[in-house]
């Protein structure tokens, strides 16, 4: 579903945010992408769903190339930003529209899509206020909605439970199961490794820019908790220096 | 790739949805604030005085026209004054606008095409502005057809015309915009160098005027340039455009009517052609920050509270361009203006001005502040400040210092950027004038408090109008009810007291008038202070 090869992406004088990078995420994935501050999570994903540009590597989502068939890789695709910057003077439920409307939802599939996950969210009520009038979570949450409102057959997630409270993080990853279990693959940075460890069944981790682990849960942890493997590695990394 | 129809479909669900984003009546509609709502009611009874202020003065140049028996040259005027206001709005708007804009990156995760999101953008800015150009174009087009009596036809070419009038110089504003992005987009300090390229653009316009009027001036056209009809209509033979609107309007030109539409629709697909290719590229680079990882702890400096405030509001005008270009811009032009004046000379400077109009050059020199203060008070950062805090409102807020020290912080670094620039013009044009020392401290010391009237009473604008619900800094930085607020009566105001000046120091002691002068702005400058003073306790 999404194959990065060896991307690589330069700022400035350059110092490499991503270098390299190869990673493979099949349908029916849950893959998390960790690494701690400024290690490229964020400017990796930016170009995976198209936002940033990029010269070295390729990447393919659905057999589409970012590069040279963005649009199409976006049709089948999800982006959840980790600070989500909605139209603050629209209503929620006018942004939702402005979604469907982009992939052309038909008005009842809409309708009972925003009903359907509104409600799990316990937003339904607020639709009808500004965003600018929503706490952060509220706007994570339109944001989600509008992310699964054309069924993406591939949902990228830039840290998604920050500003999340309990119940809405939990039935954000009972929607991430259900997505996957019906085809779709997910890939997504965190830095909450209970999380990753319990809910992704592939793992990569990514340092100064480079992939420095990758595989199935098991293979990464081998027997140790997520947490000890990453930790350990950064205390490593920590010595050498 | 995407079909015409789909294209065609999306740029109409995305123009709607950025034109209801910023909608007014939308905000009106759904916000609950009463406050809010009188805002908004109070913004569009200003935006309506300033329309009718617009149309008032349009109608006024008509009837100069029309008392000289001029008024076949008022559709070229119209479509000049048009393409220029168009140029210059769209120029500076392009960043921020159509570049490095706040929501990029929830727009280009979506499937829109590049150029799609660009033509948007673009057309949001053309309907956005598009009041303005309109009530140039219908109050000159209701003098035109009062004098010239022309055939009903005119009316509606008019009325058709006038919106694709402004079409043309916001696409070259536009690509002028997109090259300057494009060139910075290939350089580390990618925000210095796009501020650096805009200002020298921009100055490059203001001299613009200047040399053009010497070259005229040494080809000895001088004759051509006596009837202000003919000098526009040889810049109608420059800017095709005005020459295509007006031979429509006045010759009923099918040719000049298709050729100004055909025109701008064909440049508007070739434009975001080109822009659509790079638009990703550039937008990556300028929202991108280079980071060099290099840093090593040295000595710090420690500032008091109000200098941290004067600080912070230096760091935030370097990291933008459009602040810097629209904030700073007045500061450069009044430096550039003592330099030139040093190098040229004062009286040839005046003699270029005022088109070699025979009266003592003398006279104006208790003007000098005031001429400077026309550029240094086109902008206040202290206007913008308050409300370019945005969403980062909370910092201060959550600083345990009060508002009224914050607000000494944001008017101290208006003071900084201010004072040396307008004292380096002062002492230029006093040297190169020939300014006896007392008069130059005297235009000093009113310079000075010019200054701090313009700082405080921008401060009182931006504070009083404070918004901080902006989508984009260009909202605030040129669209804002504080900076309208702050110029408008600011600028009439300085003219209307340079004229006086000069007429007053012909009958009165010119020393006596600056002193006078001084205390009038002091005055104002200090009841200005005590009104953000008395604002900050309500904040």
């Amino acid at each position: 579903m999404l194959e990065i090869r060896n991307y690589s992406k330069t700022y400035g004088e350059g110092k490499k945010a991503a270098d390299n990078v190869s990673l493979t995420v099949e349908s029916g994935d849950i893959y998390g992408f960790i690494g701690h501050n400024g290690a490229g999570k964020s400017t990796t994903i930016r170009a995976v769903v198209g936002v940033l540009d990029f010269t070295e590597g390729e990447i393919f989502i659905d057999g589409h190339s970012v590069k040279d068939e963005p649009v199409e890789c976006k049709r089948v695709t999800a982006y959840i930003p980790d600070n989500p910057d909605l139209y603050e003077n629209l209503t929620g439920m006018q942004y939702l529209n402005f979604v469907a409307d982009v992939f052309g939802i038909g008005a009842a599939e809409r309708e009972e899509i925003i009903r359907k996950y509104a409600d799990m969210f316990e937003i339904t009520d607020s639709l009808g206020d500004m965003i600018s009038s929503y706490s952060h979570g509220m706007k994570q949450k339109v944001a989600i909605i509008s992310a699964l409102i054309h069924d993406p057959k591939l949902m990228v997630l830039d840290e998604p439970f920050v500003g999340l409270d309990p119940k809405a993080a939990f039935i954000l990853k009972e929607i991430m199961r259900e997505m996957c279990r019906n085809g779709s693959a997910i890939f997504f940075s965190t830095h909450v490794l209970d999380v990753a460890e319990k809910l992704c069944n592939k793992v990569a981790i990514i340092r100064k820019g480079s992939i420095i682990a990758t595989g199935t849960m098991e293979e990464i942890t081998e027997g140790h908790s997520l947490e000890e493997v990453f930790l350990g590695d950064a205390f490593r990394e920590a010595d050498h220096e | 790739m995407l079909s015409g129809r789909q294209t065609m479909s999306n740029n109409l669900i995305l123009l709607r949805t950025l034109l209801l984003s910023t909608s007014q009546r939308n905000i009106y509609r759904y916000c609950g604030d009463k406050k809010k709502r009188g805002k908004i009611i109070g913004g569009l009874i200003g935006a309506s005085l300033i329309y009718a202020m617009i149309m008032a003065y349009c109608i006024m140049i008509c009837i100069g026209y029309g008392a000289t028996g001029m008024i076949g040259s008022a559709p070229v005027m119209c479509a000049l004054i048009i393409s220029l206001l168009a140029f210059l709005f769209t120029f500076f708007k392009t960043n921020g606008y159509l570049f490095n804009f706040r929501e990029y990156d929830m727009l280009m995760s979506l499937p829109f095409e590049a150029r799609t999101v660009a033509g948007c953008k673009f057309l949001y800015m053309y309907i956005k502005s598009l009041p303005w150009y309109l009530s140039v174009s219908l109050a000159m087009m209701i003098g035109y057809g009062y004098y010239a009596r022309p055939s009903f036809l005119i009316y509606p070419v008019w009325v058709i015309l006038a919106f694709f009038l402004p079409v043309i110089p916001m696409l070259i504003a536009s690509l002028l915009g997109f090259l300057i992005a494009r060139i910075s987009a290939g350089f580390r300090k990618t925000n210095i160098i796009q501020t650096v390229l805009m200002m020298v653009f921009v100055i490059i316009c203001f001299s613009l005027r200047f040399i053009i009027e010497d070259i005229f001036r040494n080809n000895k056209v001088e004759a051509t340039l006596e009837k202000t009809s003919e000098m526009t209509s040889n810049a109608a033979d420059i800017y095709l455009p005005a020459k295509w609107f007006a031979d429509a309007v006045t010759k009923h030109s099918a040719a000049g009517m298709l050729l100004l539409a055909g025109t701008s629709v064909l440049l508007f697909a070739a434009v975001f052609r080109i822009v659509g290719n790079s638009y990703r590229s550039i937008n990556s680079a300028l929202r991108s920050h280079a980071a060099a990882k290099k840093y090593r702890m040295t000595g710090l400096k420690e500032h008091n509270v109000v200098n941290a405030m004067a600080f912070k509001e230096y760091k935030r005008l370097m990291g933008s361009t459009a602040y810097t270009v629209n904030g700073a811009m007045g500061e450069i032009l009044a430096i550039l203006l003592g330099l030139i004046t040093l190098i040229i000379g004062f009286d040839r400077i005046v003699s270029v001005v005022t088109a070699n109009a025979p009266f003592d050059h003398a006279i104006l020199r208790p003007a000098i502040p005031l001429i400077i203060y026309f550029f240094i008070g086109m902008a206040a950062t202290t206007a913008m400040s308050p409300s370019l805090e945005g969403k980062n409102y909370w910092i201060i807020k959550s600083l345990p210092v009060e508002m009224k020290t914050v607000y000494q912080g944001k008017m101290l670094f208006n003071m900084y950027l201010t004072m040396p620039a307008m004292a380096f013009a002062t002492l230029c044009i006093c040297i190169s004038a020939g300014v006896p020392v007392i008069d130059t401290v005297l235009y000093l010391i009113m310079g000075v408090a010019l200054c701090a009237f313009s700082t405080a009473w921008g401060c009182v604008c931006g504070v009083k109008h404070m918004r901080l619900d902006w989508e984009n800094e260009i909202e605030v930085i040129k669209q804002g009810a504080a900076v309208a607020i702050y110029m408008l009566p600011n600028m009439f105001a300085v003219m209307g007291l340079t004229v006086m000046v000069v007429f007053l120091g012909m009958r009165m002691d010119h020393r006596l008038l600056t002193v006078i002068f001084i205390l009038i702005a002091t005055l104002l400058a200090v009841l200005s202070y005590l009104r953000v003073m008395t604002l900050s306790k309500r904040n």
